[in-house]
This record gives C-alpha cells, structure tokens and sequence, in this order.
C-alpha cells in the first residue's frame, strides 16, 4: 500500500524552493503578492509538517516514516525519518523561515532587485536544510548537506560588489565543503563496511555495530562534518566571517539553520555512536574549548553582529560539548544529557531576535558598533525604543537570566557537567569552562544594558557615529523589530510558563536522563527552592559577569588568531596548484608528444617484457603478396622520412598530405571503399585546414625544446613499436581458426538481420562499415559528433566572429562587386 | 582568402551541384552502399570549401546563408533526438526503427537509423566548413 505520509513530507521539503522560485514568475512590482507567495512557502511546510505529525505521530527508528522510489538501482531512495529530532528541527526550520522572510522585506524595503534575488535563495537554502533534518537515507542527507553548501554561499556572498563578502562566502564554502566531503566519505565507508544505509536502521541496530576501526574512521569523518558545519574550533573563523550577509540571512544562518546542521547531525549520531570510546572525549574537548574560545572574543569585539557571531560559535560549542556528555548517558546510563532539544530551541530564540534587532538597529540608527549606541533609548522614535527593548530583554536571554528558557537551558547543562564529573574528575574542567564561558555571556549583556540605557550627558556621544540613510519610512518598518519581539516573548513565555513548554517538548524530547528533570523543565524560581550544585554555578558566573562587564578589560576589538587559517591555506592550495599547473602543462606540444609517446613506449615495452613471444617474427609471413601495397607502403614510409627534412611548414602539409593520399591507396588494395572515400575527403579537408591554420600562426620557433636525438630515438621507437604492433595484429587476424567468435564476424552477419543474439533485431543495411557507424556502435558516433561540435564552438568562440562587421560591409557593397575581382 | 582562377571558378560551378547531388546519394545509399553520412558530410563539405575558395567570402554567404554553426544545432539536435526517443517507448538508447514504404510501385526502405545519419551529415557540414570559413575570414582581413 502506498502511504500518503513521505509524499506529505516531499510536499513539506519542497514548499519553500518552489514557493521562493514561483515570486520570481511575478512581475517586480507586485511585492505584496510576491512577500505573501514567498512567505506561503515555510509557512506550508509547517502547515503540513503539523498534518502529517497529527496524523501520525512522531516516529521511532522502527516506524520510518515510509519511502519513495528514486534510483533503486543504486538503492537510493526517497525517504524520511520524522522522529522527535527530525520534527522539531524541521518546525524550527520552517518557522524560522516565515519570520526571516517577513522581516527581509522590512529589512530591503524598496531595494525590490534584492527582495525579488533573496526570495528564491532563501527558498533554496529552507528546502535543503528541511531536507537534512528530515532524511533519512544516509545519503540523502548527504545530498540535501552539500545543498546547504551551495546555498549557503549564495546567501553569504549576497553583497555581488563587496569583495570581501565573496572572500567569505567562498571561505565558508570550502569550510563546510570539507566538513560535506568528510561526511560523504564518512557514510561511503559506513555504509560500506555496516550494509547500514539509513538512520532509523542505525538506530535501531546500534547496539549490535561493532566498535572497529573503519567504524571509528567513520565516525571521526562524520564528526568532521558536523564540526565544519557547526563552526567548532579550529575551524570556527567561518562563522564571523559570514557576518558580511545581510542580517536576514545572517538570522536566518546563524541562530536555527545551518550552524544548527552540525548539532543536528551529532544528534542523530549520539544513538549510534554514543557507545564509542572516542566519543565524549573527542566532542567534550572540541565543543568545550570552542565554548569558552567564542565567548572571550565575544566579550572582545565592538561590532554587535562581530560580538553575537562569536557567542554563537560559543554556544555551538557547548551544544557539542552536550552531545559529547549525552555519550555516556547511552551507555554506563549517567544522566548527563536532558532536553537538548530544549537548549537548542532556547539558543535559536534568544539569538535571531538578536541579529534581527542589529539588522534594525543598522536601519533604524545608522550604526551596529557598541560605542555608537550609546543612549539608544534616549533617541527619538518609536522604532528606536522598541529594537532597544527586544536587545535587552534578548541579552538578558543570552546571559541565561532567570525567568527565561535560556536560564534552564544552562541550569541543565550545568546539571549534566556535575553529573559527567562521576565518569572522570577532569570533566570538572569543563564545568569552569562552561562558567567561565557563562560569565562572559553575563558580561556582554551587562554591556549591552550600560550602553544602551546610557545618559546622553555621558562620555561617548553618538555624534561620530556614522549615519546611515535610514531609508524611507515604509509601513513595513515595524516588520524590523515585530519579529524579533515575538521571537523573544516565547523565550519568556516558555520560562515563566513551564507547563505550556513541557506539553509542547515532552513529546519529541528523546533524550531525558537526568531523574531531575524527568518531568520537564522547572519552574524559574525552582532552582531557588532546591539549590543544589548547577545554581551555585549559576551565582559564580552571574557574579563574575557583572564584576567583568563593569571592568574596563576586554574591550578592544580582539582579532583571532584563527583567522589567519584560511588566508594562508588558502594561498597556499593557490600557490601549490600554479606551481603543479605550470610543471605540468609547459605550453609546448612537444612535451605533451613527448610525455603521450613515452608512456606509450613503456606500455608497449612491459607487454613485450611479460610476453617474449611478441618478439619473434610471425611465421609464414610472405611480403610480396600485395606488390601495389608494398609500393603505397614505401610511399608513406618515405613521406614520413621527409617530413622532419622540410623545413617549410606548407611542404610539410603537402607531404603530410602525400603521406595521407598513399593511405587512400592502400584503402582501394585491401578493397575498402568507404575508408578509402572518408580518407580521400578528410585529407582534401585537413589540407585545406592547414594550410589555413599554418598562414595564422606565428614565425616558427626553430629553436628546439628537447634535443634532437633523444626526439629521434623516441620517434623510432615509437614507429617501429607501433608498426610492429599492427604487423602482429594483422598476422594473428590471418591465422585465426576459420569458426573463430569475432566481432568482425558478429557485424557481418547482424548488419541486415538479426538472430538470436540480438533478439532478432538486425542493423536493416548492407553496408556493415555505416550500420556500425549508425547502429552497432551508434553511441560512439553520438559522442564524436559532439566532440565535433564541441571543437568548433571553441574555435568560433576563441576566434570572436566578424559576422557584424561584414553585414554592415554587406550593406554597402551590396552591388555585385564581387563579379569584378 | 581567394583564388581567382578564372578556370577554377568556371569548373566550380559544374563541380558544386555535382558534389552535392554525390553527397545525398551517398547519405541516402549510405546504408546499403559505400557511403553514409559521415563520407557524405565531407564530400559536402569540399564543395563548399572549393566554392569559398574561388567565389569568396560574400558569394559563399549567399550559398549558405545561415551561421554553420546552425548546422551543427540542428544536426545534433537531430541525432540526439533520434537516439534518445526510443527511451520514451521504453527501448534502449539509440535502438533503431524501420519501416517500408511503397511510392508509385517500388519499395523504399526507411530505417531510423538514416534521420541519425543525417544529423552526423549536418554536424560535418557545420564543423567542417564553419572552421574553415572562420579562418579564411581571419585570413582575409
């Protein structure tokens, strides 16, 4: 039976690409209609995605969701997997994508070229992320990783006359392109070596896969690729770097999406290969050190979206570090990872109102740098004031201050750091890590607050800050910071109202360990009630951060040293490739010739070491059989002689062509009309051409590149090897056996009817040399032809055609002048 | 470039319709007989070089008055169609059709495999002279 339910989710993956790509049929001015279209897209995905989980549930790994045929012939198909993971990524994904879309059209306002580019990328870039949260082929989601790739850069690289935006986009490119090869690579030799091909099956089989190498080496590549993704240390530099997107692509990117790819993946791994050795230690370090590293040069920058790029390469960090604790919850059963999709979700909820609010302010003020937004809420407009208030009530999340979502969120993993330091008393350090980290998240925020709530009286007056024309006042403006506030209002909706979070979580939340929270999470004055460990964590960091965000340290713009990584490598793959290119392709034919001939001499020379017997002359051989081909023979024997005497490259040509006309000859001996007719007409036509092409080029360059004698040993070489060659291949054709299976005979008799062999099917001709062309081997032709035109589009394109000029000549002497020359 | 021979230009116009009456007869025997359109293509083609050559370029233009390189589209046009249509009937790539017809008595025997021949004809046709029309007029300048 065919369920309706992966035609449900296909429908759900690919609402926002063909919703985006249907605005570009609509004419530019109808935006309104075009913003409804654009925002119906993500909107339908969770419109549907809703549907399909009322009508059937969140699934497990032994209840895929279904599939769709799609090449079964390389037992690739269609499939989803829309288990709690899955659903709350895709909700978040596509809901995400509703906001962005509307704030983007507050955000480019009349600039309607941007809008009209952006809607069809954005759709793009939603589908392929749907598509990685919801596969669950391997590789599929693979494919849908790469897309992600792909359109990530687009979206990066958006300002087309920013330089250096390109430089990022192509930066973040090749990152995540390596982590996506990595991946690929990582789920080849899985699959491979497993026979396991889809997520729900690993699931469901992890406790049986053996802990070898080859699936350590898979898990390693795997968790190259969510590392590049989720921008873990040291690969991390991407991340700011994409900051020169506009700020709805950078909301978009940064807060659920793409960086969130990474987690996701090490989300759908932890069931599998949470039970590995390499597992919590290799994540817990990656994701603790790139915690703690995003959050000093968070706390180090002056540049609001600089500054929130860096908390979120600091919070991936802990997500990872979470995952890599989560490891031991699957095994030894220490409650070391609960909710994780709740510290997700609480990340993606504080963050994009955040980059939404720095896109506002750079709209509604003119400035993103922190000096520059001193007594923000003193400016005029309401506009002013609201972004002001979503920036602290937002930063207050960021700092994870009670009452918010983002408050439990660093309770629980706080929670989960005591807990793993029961498997290993190092673990401890990630606990100070993740404290240290916190403070300076209650740092940012304390600046943010002193900042924007300054007097104007005070030191650092806004006069130098630049002014940006705001833009005209569009009744969309309040699009810059609505958003935003109904982003953020959940965040303290979910931490003052528990219960109406739990109801909504309990349901996907797979991973709850922790006894303390089996229920869901707690109230916000909860952890007052029962202080334990995590709150005393809490008031060191809380303590520290106000202490560090009133202190004069850590102010400078701090450049990280990791952003030398790529310039360099990058120079470097540059520097390398010329260097290979240049010792590889000198320009001159001769070495090309040269290299071609000698390998070929080698291939000839190892056959005839492995097999003496091509050595001795063939026996029975009479040489005087055909007189008249002995005579053609000589002939284009002694063409070739004279070839490298002539010096003149037009007598060249013509004793080619000698050479070439001999052959001709020896076509009509060995009675093969049609060879000989091509050869006659190719010859007539190659003369032509060269003599042509010859009258183009340059003076000769006489003097030679290689010396004339080891030039002269290889020709001879090669001529005698190849002449003996065919003089064997001749022989062993004469001395077959008569009844012989050979292809020759195959044609002959398949070329007007067919037999058997064929299925009874012949070529319907009685010329077996053109129903080989056209029939037999029909498929060769095709490819020659395009050869064919390939070669000459190159000339008509690397010789620019004058078709205009001459029509214009036409035009002029269009009297019959030509008779008279 | 130009050859004015008067000899050359006075044979050419009898050698030119006879090279293309050749051509089609040898595309159109090309399945039964020495010939095809590979051959045909080339004879084609060496009448219109010869043509080029002693009329020039103008006159030429006048012969063919398209750009080759149309030749080229839709000769691979043709035989990309012919060899991809039987996929729509589910047959393999490039399995070829025949059928036969009868006109005023006699009977002619199309295959499908000729519609393909006559696409490599065009493409010839169209490399082949779009080259060397391209180089002569660089030459010419």
């Amino acid at each position: 039976m065919v369920t309706a339910a992966p035609y449900l989710v296909l429908a759900a993956v690919g609402a926002p690409v063909l919703a985006g790509l249907a605005t570009m049929l609509l004419p530019a001015s109808r935006r309104l209609t075009r913003l409804a279209l654009a925002t119906a897209g993500p909107a339908t995905s969770v419109l549907l995605m809703a549907i399909h989980l009322g009508r059937n549930g969140v699934s497990t790994a032994d209840t895929p969701t279904g599939t769709i045929a799609w090449v079964p012939s390389l037992n690739l198909d269609i499939s989803f997997l829309v288990d709690g993971l899955g659903a709350f990524f895709a909700l978040l994904i596509a809901g995400m994508g509703v906001v962005v879309v509307l704030y983007a059209r507050a955000y480019f306002g009349h600039d309607a070229a941007s809008l009209a580019r952006f809607f069809p990328t954005l759709g793009f870039f939603s589908s392929a992320m749907l598509g990685v949260v919801l596969a669950d082929h391997l590789l599929l989601t693979v494919l849908f990783w790469e897309m992600t790739s792909v359109s990530s850069f687009l979206l990066i690289g958006w300002d087309r006359d920013d330089a250096d935006a390109g430089k990022r986009a192509m930066q973040a490119f090749f990152t995540t392109g390596l982590g996506g090869l990595a991946l690929l690579g990582g789920v080849l030799l899985f699959g491979g070596h497993t026979g396991i091909w889809r997520w729900s099956h690993l699931m469901a089989e992890a406790a049986t896969i053996s802990h070898d190498g080859t699936v350590v080496a898979a898990f390693v590549l795997m968790f190259v690729g969510a590392a590049t993704k989720s921008a873990q240390w040291p690969l991390h530099d991407w991340l700011p770097g994409a900051m020169k997107a506009p700020t709805p692509v950078s909301a978009y990117l940064h807060s659920a999406t793409m960086v969130k790819a990474g987690v996701f993946l090490l989300g759908r791994m932890l069931p599998a290969f949470g039970a590995l050795a390499l597992w919590l230690p290799l994540l817990v370090s990656i994701g603790a050190v790139t915690m703690l590293l995003g959050a000093v040069l968070a706390l180090n920058q002056g540049d609001l979206k600089k500054i929130f790029a860096y908390t979120t390469v600091s919070h991936l960090g802990l997500l990872v570090a979470m995952y890599g604790m989560g490891g031991a919850s699957t095994t030894g059963g220490l409650g070391a990872i609960s909710w994780d999709l709740t510290q997700i979700a609480s990340h993606a909820l504080y963050k994009a109102p955040l980059f939404l609010v720095v896109g506002a302010l750079a709209h509604l003020v003119g400035a993103r740098r922190l000096p520059h937004l001193f007594g923000l809420w003193h400016r005029p407009g309401a506009g002013a004031k609201a972004a002001a208030v979503v920036l602290l009530l937002s930063g207050y999340a960021l700092a994870g201050g009670p009452g918010t979502v983002s408050f439990v969120a660093k309770e629980l993993f706080f929670a989960a750091t005591t807990r793993a330091t029961d498997l290993h008393p190092v673990l401890a350090v990630v606990g100070v890590m993740a404290i240290a980290a916190a403070a300076c998240n209650v740092a940012i925020f304390v600046r943010l607050t002193t900042t924007v709530l300054g007097h104007r009286s005070g030191v650092g007056e806004a006069a130098d800050a630049p002014v940006v024309p705001a833009g005209q006042p569009d009744r969309w403006a309040f699009m810059l910071w609505a958003p935003a506030a109904a982003l953020i209002a959940l965040q303290y909706l979910g931490g003052l109202v528990p219960s109406l979070w739990n109801r909504t979580f309990r349901g996907i939340e797979v991973n709850v360990h922790d006894e303390a929270f089996a229920t869901g999470i707690p109230l916000a004055w909860e952890p007052f009630l029962h202080p334990g460990m995590p709150l005393l964590m809490t008031a060191i960091a809380i303590t520290a951060g106000v202490v560090l965000g009133f202190s004069g340290w850590m102010r400078r713009d701090m450049v990280d040293v990791h952003s030398r990584i790529w310039p360099a490598s990058y120079r470097g793959i540059l520097r390398g490739g010329h260097r290979i290119f240049h010792s590889i392709q000198t320009g001159h034919v001769r070495h090309y010739l040269a290299v071609v001939f000698s390998v070929l001499t080698l291939c000839i020379g190892w056959a005839a070491w492995a097999d003496p017997a091509m050595l001795r002359p063939p026996a029975g051989m009479d040489p005087f059989e055909y007189p008249a081909g002995l005579l053609l023979g000589a002939v284009v024997c002694a063409a070739a002689i004279a070839l490298p005497m002539v010096t003149e490259r037009v007598v060249r040509v013509l004793v080619l062509g000698a050479s070439g006309f001999a052959v001709v000859g020896l076509y009509l001996v060995y009675q093969a009309p049609d060879l000989a007719l091509t050869q006659l007409m190719f010859e007539i036509i190659s003369v032509i051409l060269f003599l042509l092409v010859l009258r183009l080029l340059p003076r000769a360059d006489r003097r030679p590149r290689i010396r004339v004698l080891p030039r002269l040993a290889l020709a001879s070489v090669v001529g005698i090897s190849i002449g003996w060659m065919t003089l064997l291949a001749g022989h062993a054709a004469d001395n077959r056996a008569d009844d012989a299976p050979t292809l020759g005979k195959f044609f002959e008799a398949h070329s007007l009817e067919g037999s058997e062999l064929t299925d009874g099917r012949g070529g319907e001709g009685r010329n077996v040399v053109n129903v080989i062309l056209v029939d037999f081997r029909g498929f060769d032709t095709l490819g020659e032809i395009t050869v064919l035109a390939t070669a000459a589009l190159g000339v008509w394109s690397m010789l620019p055609g004058r078709r205009r000029h001459r029509e214009e000549e036409d035009l002029a002497v269009d009297t019959g002048q030509e008779v008279q020359t | 470039m130009r050859m004015s021979s008067l000899i050359l230009r006075t044979a050419v116009r009898f050698i030119l319709p006879l090279t293309f009456l050749y051509a089609a007869y040898a595309a159109l025997k090309g399945h039964n007989g020495p010939g095809g359109g590979f051959i045909a293509g080339l004879i084609a083609s060496v009448g219109f070089c010869t043509y080029r050559m002693s009329y020039g370029d103008r006159a030429f233009h006048r012969l063919l008055p398209v750009h080759p390189r149309w030749l080229v589209f839709v000769g691979l046009g043709l035989a990309g169609t012919v060899a991809t249509l039987p996929l729509v009937f589910g047959q393999p790539l490039l399995r070829s059709a025949s059928t036969t017809l009868y006109l005023g008595g006699s009977e002619v025997h199309l295959v499908s495999a000729m519609a393909f021949d006559l696409g490599v004809l065009l493409v010839v046709v169209g490399v082949a002279v779009g080259m060397i029309s391209r180089l002569g007029e660089e030459l010419d300048r």
